[in-house]
């Protein structure tokens, strides 16, 4: 009997040993890339619509929504898609909808909606990634293309106040017309300032004293365009006072998710550099320059300017560092203009400082933030059903109004061009400077963005933390990350 | 040989009744033995044993999540070859050595003198309360803990770092955010959890000493370190020895208490196994190299525990 059993186990064990061998194909899925678009129900009146003709009349179904945790932009899917949604879908479709919400903190979403993917649940339906995620998301095949919905949906057609921001929502590859995305939130690395520091006279004499220039007196972009580093530098340094408990700035450096990555890349971008060539795919020789290097060190130069702990300032964060009066400024996305802003009139949100050029023009160009939703690829006919009709009805000027005055940064050109845009929230003005065209990027949409992002993260953050800020030993570090990256886009 | 014959007699008449098959099946000890074990025995295959060997298959593959379309390619060796000779992969194990034979060897030390301590101390007053607030630590969820301390050492508003800020002339001390002093503010956290733990295998190992010999010891005024020597040791440390095998095999895995302080950081500074392995797996997502890496792990606790068994079994044999 001992033998027997023995036997049994010992086989069990090499079968299984022999399936962690084997091919390891798993199950193709079986949605293709291409849905099969279902196009909008007929546009219904709101007074006395039954739905007839909707596929969905008389029917009961859920939308299930994945987004990020504690943050604003997310939220107000499911709050407005519980509150405004519902009733739109019964008033014009005659069908009742639920909307539940999931959440995960951004660096864990991705792990949350990768495993429910892979599995072919139909858990979520619809889901708010990062703009990073396309070629992770859409090489298995866990998402759908979207080109033929938005041909079925002339509604989903919009046209975005900036191309190439939209393109970063959108396009895997980069440069392809492959649709994978909607934009969600739009979103881009701005500045919040202390207005009452910049307005106290004695500051501002204090500071023209010192340095021979004046502060900027209001947040308008003519003030601030202005702003190179080197000024940003005096002004942080002329406002970093610890023994009074204030400082310059905070910026995140926290090596967790992006944090670090987002907050660096303006300092590479505004001098003009890149961080990879999409289209040979090369990222040594583009990285690691010596320009870059010198953005590398620039960057860290900043941390003592900052409160203590700052090189574990995330976005939550720079929320506490600024609303509880530390910082005389501090870089944030505008996607937290609520929360930065919660003191109404004592906030300014202004534009990055930028990098003088050699024809003294300042150039600027910040990191593209934001999210678009993606579909899932699994969804049935009637999930895909209310899915478009979901986004069909977020994506009318009157929603996307709403959500802009809840505090949600949408993309579309006609509500960003609207009259009376840049005064719904403080950040706006900002906000639509910094998405013109040129003026924010993204950063690559590789399926192996994640492995590209945890070598530089963990590498800068060394960098950062380290005592040694010289331009050399960045470079040192440029050329590390650049040599592993490639490696890693070229398997 | 009555009631077996008895016994007999009555099962071939309950035999007739049709009950006397289970019980006939049962009557044979190893067939009994066989069904209590079973349950326990496909428990382990199915949750334990099989996903091993799943894993151990799939580290030779070059095999990701994210490209699941791609079929999953024979690579040999090659995920162990570019792990073993990754500089960041040594870096993590080096750290990981470290903080398991400091943290290890300073709790056992603490354990072993609070140990001592409470030992034969039943009417000390306060001695349930003193108990009960040095063993609350082990039970708490270490990503709680972790959070507590990650709040209590802020320079900014951490009660630690206000309380050392009074001696250092004012200023803030950054305890897990300097990249000197995160690796031993972690190290620290751990110590503080689990010194809980080594204390209690203490007072188990300390009480399996004879009470007799104790007594003997002080009837002939043997001092407290012959006593120690020749009788508390000799006795108490396998018990001891299984503790501290326990704790240091629980210790290579730590993960979740240094993740939520710092997530491997300033740069590397806390990026210990477990962390590096979660990366690997759950965010790059890369499971051959993920796999991998789990093995040398598992490989590396394998020897430790392997050593402590081999000391405890040559021990037990000279005793023997």
């Amino acid at each position: 009997m001992k033998k027997v059993l023995s036997l049994v186990v010992v086989v069990l064990m090499v079968l299984a040993f022999m399936a962690g061998c084997g091919s390891g194909t798993p199950a193709t899925p079986a949605a293709p890339s291409d849905a099969t678009a279902p196009s909008a129900a007929p546009a219904q009146s709101s007074t006395g619509s039954t739905g007839q003709g909707h596929p969905l009349a008389g029917k009961s179904v859920t939308l299930s929504i994945l987004g990020i945790g504690g943050w604003l932009p997310s939220a107000l899917s499911q709050q407005m898609g519980e509150e405004l949604f519902t009733k739109y879908a019964k008033e014009n479709y005659g069908y009742d909808v639920k909307v539940t919400f999931a959440e995960a903190p951004f660096d864990s979403l991705f792990q949350k909606a990768a495993t429910s993917l892979a599995s072919q649940s139909n858990e979520y339906n619809i889901i708010i990634s990062d703009s990073q995620w396309l070629g992770a998301l859409s090489e298995p095949g866990w998402i759908l293309k979207l080109n033929d919905l938005i041909k079925a949906n002339p509604n989903l057609d919009a046209e975005w106040y900036s191309k190439s921001a939209a393109a970063a929502y959108q396009n895997y590859p980069d440069g392809s017309s492959d649709i994978w995305g909607l934009p969600q939130e739009a979103d881009v690395l701005i500045m919040y300032v202390r207005a009452d520091l910049f307005t106290d006279s004695t500051e501002r004499a204090n500071f023209k004293a010192k340095y021979g220039w004046d502060l900027p007196s209001d947040s308008s972009i003519e003030q601030w365009e202005d702003i190179d580093f080197e000024k940003y530098k005096q002004i942080c340094e002329f406002f970093t006072r610890p023994d009074q408990g204030l400082y310059g700035t905070t910026i995140q450096y926290s090596k967790v998710y992006d944090y670090l990555t987002g907050s660096f890349y303006p300092f590479i971008w505004s001098a003009g550099g890149e961080i990879w060539d999409p289209s040979t795919r090369k990222i040594e020789g583009v990285l690691n320059t010596e320009d870059n290097a010198k953005a590398l060190a620039l960057s860290k130069s900043f941390m003592q300017y900052c409160p203590p702990g700052a090189i574990d300032v995330d976005i939550a964060g720079i929320v506490d560092n600024y609303t509880s009066g530390k910082v005389a400024t501090a870089w944030q996305w505008a996607a937290m203009g609520g929360a930065m802003t919660s003191d109404k009139g004592d906030t300014w949100a202004v534009i990055l400082p930028g990098y003088r050029m050699a024809d003294g023009t300042v150039n600027r160009c910040s990191s593209l933030g934001g999210q678009p939703w993606v579909i899932n690829a699994y969804n049935t006919p009637d999930q895909m059903q209310v899915v478009t009709d979901f986004l069909n009805w977020w994506y009318s000027d009157e929603t996307q109004l709403e959500f802009a005055k809840r505090g949600g940064n949408p993309l579309k050109a006609s509500v960003l061009n609207s009259d009376g845009f840049e005064e719904i929230q403080p950040w706006f003005t900002a906000f639509k400077y910094m998405m013109q065209e040129g003026n924010s990027k993204d950063f690559w949409h590789e399926p192996t963005y994640a492995e590209l992002l945890a070598t530089q993260q963990e590498a800068w953050s060394q960098y950062m933390a380290g005592n040694d800020g010289s331009v050399e030993t960045a470079k040192a570090v440029l050329d590390d990350v650049a040599s592993k990256q490639q490696a890693i886009i070229d398997k | 040989m009555v009631l077996s014959h008895t016994y007999k007699t009555a099962s071939k008449s309950v035999e007739k009744k049709g009950i006397s098959k289970v019980q006939q099946f049962f009557s044979d000890d190893k067939r009994f033995l066989l069904v209590i074990l079973l349950p326990v025995v496909l428990f382990f295959l199915v949750w334990n044993a099989l996903p091993t060997m799943w894993m151990v298959g799939m580290s030779f593959y070059d095999y990701s999540m994210i490209s699941a379309t791609k079929t999953a390619q024979f690579i040999g060796l090659e995920n162990f070859i570019y792990l073993l000779g990754s500089e960041s992969v040594w870096s993590s194990i080096s750290k990981t050595f470290l903080f398991v034979v400091l943290g290890v060897g300073i709790e056992t030390i603490l354990g072993i003198l609070l140990g001592f301590l409470f030992w034969n101390s039943a009417k000390m007053p306060g001695r349930r309360l003193a108990l009960t607030l040095l063993f609350s630590p082990m039970i708490l969820a270490p990503i709680a803990i972790a959070n507590y301390f990650k709040l209590m050492t802020n320079p900014n508003f951490g009660v630690i770092s206000y309380i050392i800020s009074l001696f250092n002339g004012g200023k803030a001390i950054e305890l897990l955010t300097d990249v000197n002093l995160a690796f031993p503010t972690c190290l620290g956290v751990d110590i503080w959890m689990w010194t809980p733990f080594m204390l209690l295998m203490t007072l188990a190992a300390l009480g399996s000493v004879p009470k007799a010999e104790l007594e003997a010891a002080n009837i002939d005024r043997l001092g407290w370190g012959q006593k120690f020597k020749h009788i508390i040791l000799p006795h108490g440390k396998y018990i001891l020895m299984l503790g501290i095998m326990l704790r240091t095999i629980d210790c290579f895995k730590t993960m979740d208490l240094v993740w939520a302080m710092t997530t491997g950081g300033p740069g590397a500074a806390t990026e210990l196994l477990g962390i590096s392995l979660y990366r690997v797996a759950f965010q790059s997502l890369y499971l051959g190299r993920a796999s991998a890496y789990a093995l040398i792990t598992l490989l590396v606790a394998i020897a430790f525990t392997s050593i402590f068994l081999f000391i405890l079994n040559k021990k037990n044999s000279e005793v023997g």
